[in-house]
């Protein structure tokens, strides 16, 4: 218990040290970010002091663009499940490493989520009367009490699953299914509870015609299924990017001087001793009965590379896998002309596993990153050897282990925002259809949504823009050419403004105006407002880029349980 | 210029642009409330519960001039009086009640005095059906002719009743028909509205509604 | 630092070397100034909850001897900030008693009135402004909201083609606002008044958004009222000084209703067209309208919200 307690806190310890370094991108990100929060609760404080009146609202319009852009972003977490649906449900493989960085952002969208409201509130020094138990809880009367419950499961549920996973993977554990699969299904339930139960704090107004639409939940869900994954695509892309260095070239000049030196390797048979070495790092090996291993021998071969060596290319097919035994191996892969490592091999790991078994051209280019010894296994060995079933565990476990980026699993997401962007449009017509063609006095919000009331048209223009862009960025997802990414980027971009605006602003203000009462108050943010939601924004992907500096190395391999205490160990002195 | 130098840069950068900025938080440059326009002070006329005339039985009984209600001071009992009435069968006032507007009832068909004076005793009034009252008890006397409206008055829905809902914790206090109608010419005088209101934020005005208006 | 000898990956979490470390120090250094710079306008913040109040727990269950403490911090913080000794009572609602209001639509004038009447009884903010009371001008031959106007003002009312129709909190049988609030702040009691903790409220206006009549108002920051014109009688669930960030709305005058007398709107209201009562008592003037008249409007009626507040014709 006390070690466990230890390790975790090894971990945790060892996580928010990695969150601290980084190149000269990684601060000058992370301080600005820094410098909006900064911005943001300095107006914070401002309101507190002053109160509500700092920001544009009114009796009159009484929600702004806190609940606006609290709207948005449940959206934007919920959608994290649309990452895990395919996984999970479709075995999808291309998307299995991005699951995590799904509900990293799901994570991080939560908390911006409860930051908006706390800014919402009039008293925040009351905030202990919604704790259940202590406080009074208006459950399950006011659709708010729920928010607060799904929210605050949904968090649970995203930390509980990303940390455990994460914690498996830093220790080279096998997660236990038992521990996540049922969580990921509740997950699944949740996240589209997250967002049904926002849309029915809206629905459940009876007062407010332009919200009490049964139509609105199933808006809510579609504009976020594709709001979300389309910003995952972005923030995916941006993580394969400043993951990625310079060309494998450049490494490799770096590593050993440049050239690849099969020559400079040592080559022999592998003996029942490697065998026992491999055993020590990987436990699962020495399940093996030795009347399995006997006859594999003289198939093994150990390579003895020097740091820069290569022992795999990308692209290439070979049926052979490798297990580390001494050293570290580096597996990088290359895209458009920048290099990333997908997984960082020491003792006991195995790297060209995957081509070995699948028969598939190499993924990564593999690099000795010291002087290294490897055990060669061809695939028909390696097949017999993963007969024990501990072994075949493992190994299969680990297969999935790397961080692969393809852009592969970029299309998938794509057809997820292409399928919800055409239900997204759909529905938005049909509401517009009702509202215009039956033309009762209950249009008024949305004629002062679409074309203006009374010579009051504050949206009028906005809204417009976000139909444009969503028709536009439904066009394109229709069209093949938003399979090249950079068309696809300019979507995604296109998708997610055009859904801020309908889906944020879009729908909480035209609920206020006119009022019950007929009268006409027009919104807009206040300055100070406006610096809360940057800096709540900030402190968002603050929380998002910090999340991604430490599962990162985690999920490359790079951070784990083997290698603590080596790095200081190990330090160049500079 | 290598990463280190470049970290360094941007690590002098970020220091420099905190202090900056803590500088500028210190001196409150920017996002300060900006002071509400001032809304003046409502007239006390508008919360006054006072009714909108004065009754002579309110005049009598707050110690007021109530000479206006000696009519034997001007008039001579014993002389009949002779109404006056033009081709239009208005009535002709003589100077001292040139004060009165004769408005009671449309189509001038309720402008004889002694309608509701009664014209052998001034100081007391009559009713249709010949009853006699107190100059000063008029309700009853509207109610002649105005039969379900003294219906509502004395069951509370009809004018003015203040004081205490409940009987238990006090009395109320109901107003005469002339404490607010004059007799003369009942209809409710116009009033002046009290202020409109002031929100917070700018609006509220209809642009083609106000177009219309002008 | 990446020297092309030394690995091209450093160390993950490799410590910094002294320079690097004073460096970063600094940085950090600077965060934490700028931190703490940025929270420069909570200086202003004057009026602390104190810990009572921060503490004070639920209306529905202070016992009598917490109740009467709280009153007296309420005494003694309006003594301090007004100078003026009140009297706070926390009144409650009394047994065969529900409480209607009707109001004369034949009647009104629409002299808005009532609303200062109610502005200066319930200590309302004078600026910003806060009326519960909204007066609407309507073209004749319609209640469309739609056609209201609120900011009528005429050299004298009422002008011609135009009815008026004064609204305020509806008083619901199916209140929306008291489902929607998510920390039971605010509740109707059993002579049908919707009421407010003011102490409880969180103040994230949701009660505000659901009310289909536009009857709660927000203290968008701290209401004034002029010293000279405070109403010392005052109520707990009632007129009592509001908070910054809290909900209020129209509560009949609680501190007079419970008290037997009429409310402040009804007392100044020129023609009578306002009246009020207890709708159990078959001798009072709210039962005999609703005995007697014909045409009742309970704006909108659709919604189910059950109004207690009753607009009808008469002529």
């Amino acid at each position: 218990m006390t070690t466990g307690i230890r390790n975790y806190s090894t971990f945790l310890w060892r996580c928010g040290r990695v969150a601290f370094c980084g190149d000269w991108r990684y601060y000058l990100w992370i301080g600005l970010l820094f410098i909006v929060c900064l911005l943001g609760l300095n107006a914070y404080a401002k309101q507190l002091v002053h109160g509500l009146v700092v920001t544009g609202m009114s009796d009159e319009v009484s929600w702004g663009v806190y609940i606006a852009n609290f709207t948005f972003l449940v959206g934007v977490a919920a959608a994290a499940v649309m990452m895990v649906i395919p996984v999970y449900i479709y075995n999808n493989e291309e998307l299995h490493d991005l699951v995590i960085f799904g509900e990293l952002l799901a994570v991080a969208a939560i908390l911006m989520c409860l930051a908006f409201v706390m800014v919402d509130l009039g008293r925040p020094d009351r905030f202990w009367h919604l704790i259940p138990g202590i406080g009074q809880f208006n459950f399950p009367a006011s659709m708010l009490s729920w928010d607060v419950i799904v929210l605050n499961g949904y968090l649970l549920l995203n930390v509980h699953i990303c940390g455990y996973l994460l914690y498996c993977r830093y220790q080279r554990k096998m997660p236990s299914r038992w521990f996540y699969v049922p969580f990921v299904f509740i997950a699944i339930v949740w996240a589209i509870s997250i967002h049904t139960v926002t849309a029915f704090l809206y629905v459940g107004l009876g007062g407010r015609p332009f919200w009490n639409s049964s139509i609105v939940g199933p808006r809510f869900l579609a504009s976020a299924f594709s709001a979300g994954p389309a910003l995952m695509i972005l923030a995916i892309q941006i993580v394969r990017r400043v993951t990625a260095t310079v060309p494998l070239s450049e490494v490799t000049r770096r590593l050993g001087g440049g050239t690849v030196n099969h020559q400079a390797m040592v080559k022999r048979g592998a003996t029942l001793e490697d065998l026992q070495l491999l055993a020590r790092h990987l436990p699962e090996f020495a399940t093996v009965p030795p009347q399995t291993l006997q006859p594999l021998l003289p198939s093994l071969t150990i390579l003895e590379v020097s740091r820069g060596d290569i022992l795999l290319h990308q692209g290439e097919t070979d049926a052979v896998a490798f297990f580390v035994l001494k050293g570290r191996v580096v597996v990088e892969r290359e895209e458009s002309g920048r290099c990333r490592v997908t997984r960082s091999a020491g003792p006991g790991d195995q790297f060209g596993e995957v081509s070995a078994l699948h028969g598939t051209p190499r993924a990564g280019t593999a690099i000795a990153q010291e002087p290294t010894q490897v055990l060669r296994v061809p695939s028909d060995a390696l097949r017999r050897l993963m007969k024990s079933p501990a072994l075949n565990r493992i190994v299969r476990a680990r297969m999935a282990e790397r961080l692969m980026i393809t852009d592969r699993a970029l299309m998938t997401l794509r057809g997820i925002v292409q399928v919800s962007m055409l239900i997204n449009v759909f529905l938005l017509l049909n509401e517009v259809f009702k509202e215009f063609y039956s033309g009762n006095l209950h249009v008024a919000s949305s004629k002062y949504l679409f074309l203006g009331l009374h010579g009051h048209n504050a949206l009028v223009p906005w809204i417009w823009i976000a139909i444009v862009f969503n028709l536009a960025a439904m066009v394109l997802l229709v069209l093949p050419v938003s399979r090249s990414l950079r068309w696809l980027n300019l979507t995604c971009v296109l998708c997610i403004v055009g859904i801020w605006i309908e889906k944020g602003m879009g729908l909480v203000v035209p609920g206020f105006i006119p009022t019950p009462l007929g009268d006409i108050v027009e919104y807009m943010p206040t300055l100070n407002e406006t610096l809360i939601c940057f800096g709540i924004w900030a402190f968002g992907l603050l929380c998002y880029t910090v999340f991604l500096r430490m599962a990162v190395p985690i999920l490359q391999g790079e951070l784990t349980k083997a290698g603590e205490g080596k790095p200081e160990a190990s330090a160049a002195p500079a | 210029m290598n990463d280190a130098a470049k970290k360094r840069l941007v690590l002098v950068g970020l220091s420099v642009g905190c202090l900056a900025l803590a500088g500028a938080f210190l001196l409150d440059l920017w996002g300060r409330p900006v002071s509400l326009e001032p809304i003046l002070p409502v007239d006390p006329i508008f919360t006054n519960t006072a009714t909108v005339r004065v009754s002579g039985a309110e005049l009598v009984r707050t110690g007021g001039d109530a000479s206006g209600l000696d009519c034997y001071t001007c008039h001579d009992k014993q002389k009949r009086i002779v109404l006056h009435f033009d081709a239009q069968q208005n009535i002709i006032l003589s100077d001292a009640h040139k004060d009165l507007t004769m408005g009671h009832g449309r189509h001038n068909r309720n402008n004889h005095c002694f309608n509701c004076h009664d014209e052998t005793n001034l100081e007391l009034l009559q009713t249709r059906d010949g009853r006699e009252l107190k100059l000063l008890e008029s309700s009853p006397l509207c109610g002649s002719c105005h039969g379900p409206t003294l219906r509502d008055w004395e069951a509370g829905a009809h004018g003015r009743k203040n004081g205490f809902w409940s009987a238990a914790a006090g009395p109320f206090q109901r107003q005469n028909c002339v404490s607010c109608h004059d007799p003369h010419a009942p209809k409710f005088p116009p009033q002046q509205p009290a202020p409109r209101p002031h929100p917070l934020r700018p609006g509220g005005v209809k642009a083609d509604e106000s177009a219309k208006a002008h | 630092m990446t020297e092309p000898s030394t690995p091209l990956r450093q160390p993950l979490d490799a410590p910094m070397n002294r320079r690097n470390f004073l460096r970063s120090t600094a940085a950090l250094t600077a965060g934490f100034a700028g931190l703490a710079a940025s929270l420069a306008p909570l200086r202003e913040l004057k009026d602390f909850t104190s810990v009572d109040e921060f503490m004070q727990k639920y209306y529905k269950e202070l016992t009598p001897a917490e109740m009467a403490r709280v009153l007296k911090r309420i005494e003694d913080q309006v003594q301090r900030e007004y100078g003026l000794r009140p009297h706070v009572r926390d009144l409650k609602p009394l047994d065969g008693v529900e409480f209607v209001y009707c109001l004369n639509l034949t009647r009104c004038i629409g002299c808005r009135k009532c609303v200062h009447a109610c502005v200066a009884e319930n200590n309302l903010s004078r600026n910003p402004e806060i009326q519960y009371i909204r007066v609407l001008r309507m073209p004749h031959g319609s209640i469309d909201m739609e056609k209201a106007e609120h900011n009528y003002s005429p050299a004298s009312v009422p002008e011609k083609g135009y009815f008026y129709m004064p609204v305020q909190c509806q008083q619901c049988q199916n209140p929306p606002c008291v489902k929607v609030c998510p920390v039971h702040a605010t509740w109707q009691e059993k002579d049908g008044i919707t009421v407010i903790d003011y102490d409880w409220c969180i103040g994230c206006r949701y009660c505000e958004a659901a009310c289909p009549y536009w009857a709660r108002r927000f203290n968008f920051t701290k209401p004034t009222v002029p010293k000279d014109q405070l109403n010392p009688e005052m109520a707990y669930l009632g007129n009592r000084p509001r908070r910054q960030g809290v909900m209020e709305k129209c509560h009949f005058c609680i501190q007079r209703t419970r008290a037997g007398r009429y409310p402040a709107c009804l007392e100044v209201c020129p023609t009578g067209a306002r009246k009020f009562g207890n709708i159990l008592d078959p001798n009072s003037e709210v039962s005999y309208i609703l005995r007697s008249k014909r045409v009742f409007i309970q704006l909108k009626e659709e919604l189910g919200t059950v109004p207690r507040f009753f607009y009808y014709f008469d002529v």
